[in-house]
């Protein structure tokens, strides 16, 4: 297993690792001019052609969380400090909460199989086969119905529904894949089925569900439409705080854009960077001899 | 422990895995499974470990019902074919499993342990994974798990078959001094190879398409299997099994094979009862063959002509593949120093051991009793 990892990872030929590095270099040059253009002053970002050599500032980073009076002086604060607190909040409770639900969901759906099992698994990933530009207009008027429009609970408890089926679905074919036997063993060893769930199967599916973590994180991060119409001011994330900053009254400040996004990418990388062993482990998951 | 099967079936959709399997092993006994893949072994291995159900019969361990025996208490343990290791656990861990869910303090665990890993030799890999280990390592740190509870009932599955020959020669020697230290750990020991149900079981139970077909010591299976099936299994090189028929020649009830006439005497008393003209098969093991050369006075069976066309020196013995008469094919074995020089296309006469000779009815592959058979099994 390990002997395998580092041959893939690190024995290639110089043509092939040239090539990946080319490849990659294509996929990363737009992260990479965001990066650039949110330490360029506002002048050095609308050059023509693309300047890569320029003295960087920190103002656009400064203008994210201050925006700067009209008539001089202070500068109130934009509210960008809470919407990041917003997007991580929400987007990490209901990651959490859906991970959670769905891995036990998953469980009793893998090994204490219903009458129409695959019936009510289908139904469930049925919820995820609406566009959201549909499913918006029933849930809007839900949400407006119970009040839930604008509040913590009920975004949260929609991404939480929005992320469950995904967990389900990826947590059920994890626990499918395991040995059996290796639960017999643990039966047999003296382990009650609570001890053989947490015990042996869910740590041998940990790499598994960080991968599934990383992705509806990511994807729940980025979530725009349904953040625009069932958030208020209290609750907004970035995604849609940035929406509204393109609107401005002196035309797209480019810089701040960058700067904003550069933030924004900040945490998804951190958890990828931190999950990245289970990731890899997510990866060749199965590994052990069956 | 003392475990009886009674009378078990098990089916898995349409295909009957156990149909009416019947034991019973003794306290301290050391008790062989021996069939081919597909037999049911496992299937058999799981019900006594209570991991899968029966639809029919029970099993009983000393003398209650499994079913009614919670897991903590039943005191068996389970090497798995598959070995079933936990791959998120270091070999320490693996092996402490057992003693962790029973709550046993950490200082003891870790003595236990130690003294295990000392045993199977495992001491060096403690701190790794299992999917790190060798495959012999692997199945070491199984068996280890198994027996760290010290269990009075102990099923092992196939757990030499990822060995290499020297290693298993050593695990089979380990298995057998093992047994003799866990005195009343009864071991049931399911395996395909009849070199190791020979060697190791004090019984064996002779297990096909989910029926126990015969049961007894090593030396019976061998010198009286039940039927054709038993004959075939047991031995190496297999039984070479000939098509005869019975005949009257001259008044003397003979066994007419392809190359040569045999007494039936000796298993008249049962013979009586079939005319002249019915059709058996004979078995004779290839050790019973030999050059009528060696034979010496005593007891010389009948001869017959027979040429080498292929030789397999093993080392200490040679397997002559021969044809006898016309085209009959059969297997031999001499001793490595007898057979030197006997090339391809040799020729030479050969001789029947008569009193090894096994005789089974063409029909139902049951065999035919000899005179002074012994009575039952
Ligand atoms: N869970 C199952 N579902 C369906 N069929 C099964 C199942 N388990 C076993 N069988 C079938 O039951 C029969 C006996 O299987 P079993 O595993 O007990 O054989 P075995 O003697 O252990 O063979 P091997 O030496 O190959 O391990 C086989 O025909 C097998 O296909
Ligand atoms: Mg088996």
């Amino acid at each position: 297993m390990s002997k395998n990892r580092t041959h893939v990872i690190g024995k290639s030929g110089w043509r092939r690792t040239l090539g990946a590095a080319v490849v990659s270099a294509i996929y990363f040059f737009p992260v990479y001019y965001i990066l650039m253009t949110a330490f360029k002053t506002r002048p050095d970002a609308l050059a023509m052609p693309i300047k890569f050599l320029f003295t960087p500032t920190m103002d656009n980073f400064y203008s994210v969380f201050v925006r700067a009076d009209i008539q001089g002086g202070g500068g109130t604060d934009s509210g960008f400090s809470h919407y990041f607190f917003n997007s991580l909040f929400i987007g990490g409770t209901s990651v959490t909460l859906a991970l959670i639900m769905g891995t036990a969901a998953a469980y009793g759906f893998s090994r204490f199989p219903l009458r129409g099992n695959d019936t009510y698994l289908f139904i469930i990933l049925t919820t995820r086969m609406l566009p959201p530009i549909i499913a918006i207009i029933p849930i809007f008027v839900l949400f407006r119905v119970f009040g839930l429009s604008g509040s913590y609970t009920g975004i949260i408890a929609l991404y939480t529904a929005f992320n469950l089926p995904f967990s389900i679905w990826m947590a059920k074919s994890f626990f499918d894949d395991l040995d059996r036997d290796i639960e017999d063993a643990a039966r047999m060893d003296g382990s009650s089925e609570w001890r053989v769930f947490r015990k042996i199967c869910l740590p041998q599916v940990y790499g598994g569900l960080a991968a599934t973590f990383v992705f509806a994180v990511i994807l729940t991060w980025n979530e725009f439409l349904f953040a625009l119409m069932l958030t208020g001011t209290e609750t907004r994330t970035v995604p849609v705080a940035i929406a509204r900053t393109i609107g401005g009254q002196v035309g797209v400040d480019w810089g701040l854009m960058s700067a904003i996004e550069t933030l924004f990418i900040i945490p998804v990388v951190l958890v990828t960077f931190v999950l990245q062993n289970q990731l890899l482990r997510g990866v060749t998951f199965g590994t052990i001899r069956k | 422990m003392q475990l009886t099967i009674s009378d078990v079936f098990k089916r898995f959709g349409s295909i009957e895995a156990l149909r009416g399997v019947n034991f019973d092993a003794e306290p301290g006994e050391f008790f062989a499974l021996l069939g081919p893949s597909g037999a049911g072994k496992t299937t058999l291995l799981r019900i006594i470990a209570g991991i899968e159900q029966a639809d029919r019969g029970r099993v009983l361990l000393d003398g209650r019902d499994v079913a009614d025996i919670p897991v903590r208490a039943r005191d068996t343990a389970m090497v798995f074919q598959t070995f079933a290791l936990y791959p998120h656990l270091s070999t320490f861990e693996n092996l402490a499993y057992p003693l962790r869910e029973a709550r046993i303090g950490s200082n003891e665990v870790k003595k236990r342990v130690g003294e295990i890993a000392e045993m199977l030799r495992l001491s060096h890999a403690l701190s790794r994974k299992p999917g790190t280990l060798s495959g012999g390592e692997q199945q070491r740190c199984a068996i280890g798990r198994a027996l760290i509870r010290r269990p009075r009932l102990l099923l092992l599955d196939e757990p030499l078959t990822n060995l290499d020959a020297k290693l298993r020669h050593d695990t089979r020697a380990e298995f057998k001094r093992l047994h003799r230290e866990l005195r009343d750990t009864t071991i049931i020991y399911a395996t395909p190879d009849q070199l190791e149900a020979l060697s190791m079981g004090r019984r064996i139970g002779v297990l096909r398409e989910g029926r126990i077909v015969q049961i007894g010591a090593p030396q019976r299976l061998y010198t009286e299997p039940l039927d054709e099936f038993v004959a075939s299994l047991v031995g190496d090189p297999p039984i070479n099994l000939i098509a005869a028929t019975l005949a009257d020649v001259g008044g003397n009830r003979t066994l007419q094979l392809p190359f040569v006439d045999i007494d039936a005497a000796p298993w008249e008393a049962t013979l009586s009862q079939y005319p002249s003209g019915a059709r058996f098969m004979v078995g004779v093991r290839p050790q019973a063959i030999a050059p009528a050369a060696d034979a010496g006075e005593a007891a010389p069976g009948p001869e017959f002509p027979a040429r080498v066309f292929l030789t397999e020196p093993l080392g200490d013995v040679t397997i002559l593949n021969i044809v006898a008469g016309a085209d009959q094919r059969l297997k031999m074995v001499l001793p490595q120093e007898r057979a030197y020089g006997i090339a391809k296309d040799a020729s030479f006469d050969c001789t029947l051991r008569n009193d090894e000779i096994c005789l089974f009815a063409q029909e139902t592959g049951m065999a035919i009793r000899r005179n002074w058979a012994s009575p039952t099994t």
